[in-house]
């Protein structure tokens, strides 16, 4: 803060972060929202949050590899450190340009994420960080380096450090302390160092450099060999434990030319183009990929419409229903589980709940049938995206050496959707229609996390990263490798990538209108967001004269209002890419229809009931069978109307074997129907409807016969056909164009279902209305606990209530309404008990003052006649 | 993004053939899918890992393929079939068989872990010898096609580059007086010289005979050509003796009745497959002379053990002719890496434009059972039920209708029953052919219909193959054997020998309403139609009627 070189440095964590403006503040709990889960009541308790171990490990896991590598840096060197010290560490003797120009940027990081504090004079690790990342034998540094001359010789002789001292060169000193001193400075003075090993015999330069990159102990037997003495006479080798001795860490670190690190990965790896395709080619074929999406989804679930396969006791999908269903859609077992998984994901499907429990599709997904093809996609897309549930993990085994299964227990992995998120970012990054090598990609994901990686299940995030890129590609929001323009949009990008785009965190204090919609969020250009985030937080020191990094990804997940928008925008380009549903067929003399693309959904329907699927694709070859007719008029169709149907939707003519072949299956067909539109009964036979007519049981329909083959019904058309089906004959029921409506009964649901919930990691990121709202009652605790009052407003004896009279308190209650401003209240309960609370009155009427109350959190109502007085915060004076 | 074609998710390619790029769409696809299924408005074709090989065989790589099928898909073709594609056809190629200098016949390759893959297989251990070097190994030269067959099956095709022995000389020549070959005959014939060996697709009438004569004329060594029957074996011997510069000594024929061995020699399949005490006894008419092309007609029918002996024959050249590559038995990919790729094909509607087959017009008679016959039928024994609805009375009634209708034309009458044939022998006055006719009379008879002595031959399944009745205008298939679909292109084939007058060939099939004839007839006239022969169906009543 521009203000800071003023005010004296800070003596705390706390006192740093009291020194920190809202924005800064604001990327902190951005980054760390697990420390405003609750909303602490000012910065001393927020500092103290930030130091506990859990929310530190958390904090460094989130580091990429070279802002944790800077923090274990800091956590080997002096603490305080300087600037110029752990620049040394970082850059070396020989100052590598790219860790000079990259240095800045990540000590930044660690400052805003509150691990480190102090200016560049005097760096500071937060301690926890500092004990979680400094060397101890149980746990070596990944720096490699060992402990310091000091730590290691502080159970050693006082006799024993003065002859290692005098064996050095060195002037023996009266006590052990300056003797440490003094060959920590010999240690340390690169020269001189030089000299001394320039002395040393080449086989105990060779014991060194095998222990110079760590681990930096080694075994010695209890008489060492000539090479070893000469190294330990020397304090270059330090005893630790019986046996065992240490490269302390100013030898090693002269060795490595000052480097605490042997490969400083300054720079992100760079994410490698293998190939570039049109972006018209990427978009057809990711949208030809995404309309199969949706036609698997619909196989899926049509196959499942007659009763799914059961569910486990356990939960979850057999192995074998698994592999049926691999077979049915003609998709390998890991692909057929995704497919489920994201229909389960989308709330598609789900279990029954009977007592035999089975899977079923949802009334979500009738819902979801009716849906325009690209509203179809991009809500499978969404879902997915959100999606904590990782099919690829099905089929393997769990901790406890169980097998997980699809729609199981056990699949959830919190880091899923950031993983996803963030490796169709990086696609995002490259041009369009560039498709990246997939294992630069992941190289470049375990840059971004290093600590992530290893860690869990055989590096997690590096498979989920893999599932992301196969995924998408399944799903068409990549086609050929290369992210396709709806996927940007769905993404949240805008359709051509620009290589800055920044997303800046609004300013707290409300100086923006705070509509989520629009371009608001987005307005900031790197140019203007960072140097203004630059001017505001980053101290005096070599860092602020150096260009400012991006400051967080490209692209960053969207919230939930934003999603939808960008969902939608990503469904309207999508559309005019799907292949419009066509209304015709072709049929032939073998007996096949071919449908050269999608049918309309009516008439694929119909097909579908007339004959049989012989091969899908791009187009549909159905097949006409005796037994696909028979079932045709099954399900209520006469021949005339399979005639009729067939010639309004043939694009050639019907052809004769064709036409014989309803016939002849017709010739043997029952032949009773009812119309559903206006309630009506038409039948072929006369004579059954003068049966049905004659029959007592139908008065209650309330039959007229108004054609030899047609009865109008009084009743509606579900209660005629009950009525109907109750005198024992079977009708059909009829759609008001005359098509017969193909009801399964059988189709089974669910009972409505709410898809699963995505199981995210920690809290989730707070959006800016929360965050600025938290921002404000922390800082207004703050200010109520710390802050002088202001002089002659209100006595600022400490504990006591302010005390203003009614009038006062109403109109600077007024005022503060229109200012925004918050205030300081004295209040007493309906029990008497008297507190002091920091509000930000919101409406003043009727006695009442609506106020956010900072101290609570939550807008509360407050009667005027309780109020004992107001005060203003003394802060906002200045 | 408005092209001909669509490529499905089970790899089949659905030309629509109306649409004005589908020629130059055919043409693209043609040499790595084969035509599966022509009906009229739209093709398929199946793209096989066989096909796909078989193009690059012949020449072809990867990207021709993908850029045939992205050039006039009509929709994005999914990149995972791009890749498969590419990726089955990479595996061509990556071994070959050749000859070496020093160590005879042996397989290299230009990648090494494959070469390794194959050897680790229990079924190549046995067919090779020692390893030359790393990328070369000794193959035993009897073992030749043995592991060809093996390796495909293991999924890495061999380029067979080993090259072929020329054979015995002996000079044949086409004697085209008055006559030539046709374009498509000529085309066949020079694919198939240049592939080696191989196969040529021909719908039946399109002179099959003449592109294995033509090859012999290029071959000019001495031939084994290996026939179904007796009767196609003279008919082959009638022919070569009429179009080629070959004398009938020049020519054995060796048959369950004659065993010669001349230069040029004709046996059946059936006796190279007859066995005593467990041997072949014939077989050693492979090295009865040094053969140097041995041709096989009808490769669609060759048995079992004539693949096994084949696989010791891969030094010959080797020539299928056959009206189709689909076998009832699957053994397709045998004849692909015995007897060799497809060198030639052509669509039967293509030859029948062309005007070299005669057009068709095929109908189906439907005839009702009698009351009596039904219940009769429904009371039948389950392996009765054919044989008592294919030889109902009224078939007969409708085939005397149909007789009469053509008067004066050449009528061929085809059933499966004898006693139905001698039946209807009896009431239409004609002559029967069956198995018990011996065959001097059959070449009697069958000269006497050529001659239009007699116009309506009554014959049964001998007749199916190879004979040839070039005057017949008209067959009527009153039964046949269940649902083969091999046979009901054979028997059309009967019909479709161009007329000398340009006449239309009728094709009539009388099948027995609602049994188990009409499912048999549905089977066997799928693959017709899928040829583009449309059914017409008919009423036996109507026909009645009209006749």
């Amino acid at each position: 803060m521009s203000t800071e070189d003023r005010r004296p440095a800070p003596r705390s964590l706390a006192e740093a972060l009291r020194g920190r403006d809202d924005a800064s503040l604001g990327r902190l709990l951005r980054g760390r929202p697990d420390l405003i889960t609750p909303v602490p009541t000012d910065l001393t308790q927020l500092a103290t949050r930030a130091g506990t171990r859990a929310s530190v490990v958390r904090a460094l896991e989130r580091l990429d590899r070279f802002a944790l590598q800077t923090a274990e840096a800091l956590a080997v060197a002096a603490d305080p450190a300087t600037y110029d010290e752990l620049l040394g560490l970082m850059a070396g003797d020989e100052s590598d340009p790219a860790v000079v120009a990259a240095l800045p940027h990540a000590l930044d990081t660690l400052r805003e994420q509150a691990l480190v504090w102090g200016g560049d004079d005097r760096l500071r690790l937060v301690r926890t960080a500092r004990e979680l990342l400094a060397p101890t034998p149980q746990h070596p540094s990944p720096t490699g380096l060992g402990p310091t001359v000091q730590e290691a010789t502080a159970g050693m002789s006082p006799g024993r450090i003065q002859e290692i001292v005098t064996t050095a060169g060195l002037p023996s000193t009266h006590d052990s302390v300056s003797a440490v001193t003094a060959l920590t400075g010999l240690f340390t003075d690169r020269r001189r160092m030089a000299a001394l090993l320039a002395g040393a015999p080449a086989d105990s330069l060779e014991v060194l450099e095998r222990l110079v990159w760590g681990p930096p102990y080694g075994q010695v037997t209890p008489d060492p060999a000539p090479r070893l003495r000469w190294l330990l006479d020397r304090g270059l080798l330090l005893p630790t434990a019986p046996g065992t001795v240490v490269l302390p860490r100013e030898v090693a670190l002269h060795l490595r030319k000052g480097l605490a690190h042997r490969t400083p990965e300054p720079v992100p790896p760079v994410v490698e183009v293998k190939a570039a395709h049109r972006p018209q080619v990427v978009d057809s074929t990711a949208a030809g990929q995404a309309y199969t999406a949706l036609a698997t989804v619909e196989e899926l679930l049509k196959d499942w419409d007659e009763g799914g396969p059961a569910v486990l006791r356990a939960g979850g999908l057999s192995v074998r229903d698994l592999k049926r269903t691999a077979v049915a859609l003609d998709v390998p077992e890991p692909v057929a589980a995704f497919w489920v998984e994201l229909a389960y994901a989308a709330g598609l499907l789900a279990s029954d709940g009977e007592a035999d429990e089975r899977y079923a599709a949802t009334p979500v997904y009738d819902e979801w049938l009716e849906l325009p093809a690209a509203e179809r996609w991009s809500r499978l897309a969404t879902a997915w995206l959100a999606a904590t549930r990782t099919a690829g993990l099905v089929g393997g085994r769990d901790a406890k050496d169980r097998t997980l299964s699809a729609l199981g227990p056990g699949l959830d992995r919190s880091a899923a959707p950031e993983v996803r998120h963030r490796v169709l970012a990086l696609l995002a990054g490259l041009p369009e229609g560039a498709a990246p090598e997939p294992e630069s990609v992941l190289a470049r994901l375990r840059w971004e996390r290093p600590l992530r990686g290893d860690r869990h299940e055989g590096d997690l995030r590096t498979r989920l990263a893999r599932w992301a890129l196969s995924e998408a590609e399944l799903l068409g929001v990549t086609g050929r490798g290369a992210l396709s323009s709806h996927g940007r949009v769905l993404l949240g990008a805008r359709a051509t990538p620009t290589a800055g785009k920044t997303r800046v965190a609004r300013a707290p204090g409300g100086d923006r209108a705070g509509t989520p919609s629009g371009d608001g969020p987005w307005a900031d250009t790197p140019g203007d967001g960072t140097a203004a985030q630059a001017a505001a937080h980053a101290p005096s020191g070599p860092g602020d004269k150096l260009p400012v990094h991006h400051r967080g990804h490209p692209v960053t997940p969207l919230s939930a209002a934003e999603q939808a928008v960008a969902s939608a925008a990503a469904a309207r380009l999508l559309a005019p890419l799907l292949p419009e549903p066509l209304d015709h067929v072709l049929l032939q003399a073998d007996l096949t229809a071919v449908a050269p693309g999608p049918l309309q959904k009516h008439l694929a329907d119909m097909l579908g009931v007339v004959a049989d699927v012989e091969s899908k694709g791009g187009a549909t070859v159905y097949r006409f069978t005796p037994g696909s007719v028979r079932r045709a008029l099954d399900a209520g169709q006469a021949a005339s109307d399979l005639h009729s149907f067939l010639a309004a939707h043939s694009r050639t003519p019907v052809p004769q074997p064709l036409a014989y072949l309803i016939d002849d299956v017709a010739r043997r067909h029952g032949r009773l129907r009812v119309g559903a539109a206006g309630a009506y009964v038409r039948c072929d036979d006369d004579a059954m409807l003068s049966e049905i007519l004659a029959d007592k049981r139908a008065a209650a329909l309330g039959l007229r016969r108004i054609a030899p083959t047609v009865l109008a019904a009084q009743a509606d058309p579900a209660g005629l056909l009950e009525g109907l089906r109750a005198m024992g004959f079977a009708p059909a029921a009829e759609s008001a164009e005359g098509d017969v409506l193909i009801t399964r009964a059988l189709s089974h649901r669910t009972p409505p279902r709410t898809a699963p919930e995505p199981v995210p990691d920690g809290p989730p990121v707070p959006d800016d209305t929360l965050l600025s709202a938290a921002l404000r009652a922390v800082r207004a605790g703050d200010l109520a606990s710390t802050t002088p009052r202001k002089p002659g407003s209100a006595p600022a004896v400490n504990g006591e209530l302010p005390r203003t009279g009614s009038a006062e308190t109403l109109a600077t209650m007024q005022a503060a309404v229109l200012t925004g401003e918050a205030l300081w209240i004295g209040y007493v309960n309906a029990e008497g008990t008297a507190s002091q609370r920091v509000i930000a009155p919101v409406r003043v009427e009727g006695g009442f003052v609506t106020a956010y109350d900072h101290t609570a959190d939550e807008v509360r109502t407050y009667p005027l006649h309780r109020i004992t007085g107001v005060a203003e915060l003394a802060g906002d004076a200045d | 993004m408005n092209g001909p074609l669509i490529v499905q998710s089970d790899k089949t390619l659905l030309l629509e053939v109306d649409h004005e790029q589908a020629d130059d769409c055919r043409r693209a696809i043609a040499p790595f899918a084969e035509l599966e299924r022509a009906p009229e408005h739209i093709h398929t074709y199946r793209v096989t890992p066989l096909g796909l090989w078989n193009a690059r065989a012949a020449g072809h790589d990867a990207e021709q393929v993908v850029d045939a099928l992205v050039q006039y898909s009509r929709y994005p073709v999914p990149h995972a079939l791009l890749v498969d594609i590419a990726e089955t056809m990479d595996r061509y190629g990556r071994l070959t068989l050749s000859k070496h200098p020093a160590h005879g016949l042996v397989l290299t390759t230009t990648d090494r872990p494959v070469l390794e893959e194959v050897l680790r297989s229990k079924r190549i251990a046995p067919l090779v010898g020692t390893r030359i070097d790393p990328d070369t190994v000794a193959v035993h030269p009897s073992e030749r096609g043995q592991i060809k067959q093996t390796l495909l099956k293991l999924g890495w095709p061999a380029e067979d580059l080993a090259g072929y022995v020329d054979g015995e000389a002996h000079p044949i020549e086409l004697a085209e007086d008055g006559w030539a070959l046709r374009p498509y005959q000529k085309q066949a014939v020079e694919n198939f010289w240049h592939g080696g060996s191989g196969v040529v697709v021909l719908p039946c009438g399109a002179g099959k005979t003449l592109v294995g004569a033509g090859s012999m004329a290029q071959a000019k060594s001495t031939t084994l050509i290996l026939v179904t029957n007796t009767v196609s074996a003279r008919q082959w011997k009638h022919e070569l003796v009429r179009r080629t510069s070959l004398t009938e000594d020049e020519i054995g024929e060796y048959s369950g009745t004659r065993k010669e061995i001349r230069p040029v020699t004709i046996a059946t399949y059936q006796v190279l497959t007859t066995r005593r005490k467990g041997v072949y006894p014939h077989l050693e008419l492979f090295d009865s002379r040094d053969w140097g092309l041995i041709v096989y007609d009808e490769v669609h029918l060759l048995p079992a053990p004539v693949f096994k002996f084949t696989a010791d024959l891969q030094a010959r050249r080797r020539l299928g002719l056959t009206a189709t590559l689909v076998r009832e038995d699957g053994r397709e990919s045998d004849v692909f890496s015995l007897i060799g790729p497809k060198r030639f094909d052509a669509p039967w509607k293509e030859i029948e434009a062309q005007g070299y087959i005669a057009p068709a017009d095929c109908v189906e008679v439907r005839v009702n059972l009698t009351d009596s016959e039904r219940l009769a039928y429904a009371t039948a024994e389950t392996e009765e039920k054919y044989r008592f609805c294919a030889t109902t009375d009224t078939k007969r009634k409708v085939t005397e209708a149909i007789v009469r209708r053509f008067a004066g034309q050449q009528i061929l009458v085809i059933g499966q029953y004898i006693d139905q044939l001698d039946e209807l022998g009896e009431h239409l006055g004609a002559p029967v052919i069956k198995g018990e006719t011996s065959n001097a009379q059959r070449e009697k008879l069958f000269d006497a219909f050529r001659e239009g002595e007699i116009s309506v031959l009554v014959v049964s399944k001998v007749a199916n193959f190879s004979i040839d009745l070039p005057e017949a205008t008209v067959a009527i298939q009153v039964s046949g054997t269940f649902g083969s679909r091999q046979e009901e292109a054979q028997r059309l084939g009967r019909v479709l020998r161009p007329k000398s007058d340009g006449h239309q060939a009728h094709f009539y099939s009388v099948v027995a309403r609602d049994t188990i004839d009409q499912d048999f007839a549905a089977h066997r006239q799928r693959f017709l139609a899928e040829q583009g022969y449309a059914y017409r169906i008919m009423d036996a009543d109507e026909l009645l009627a009209e006749s």
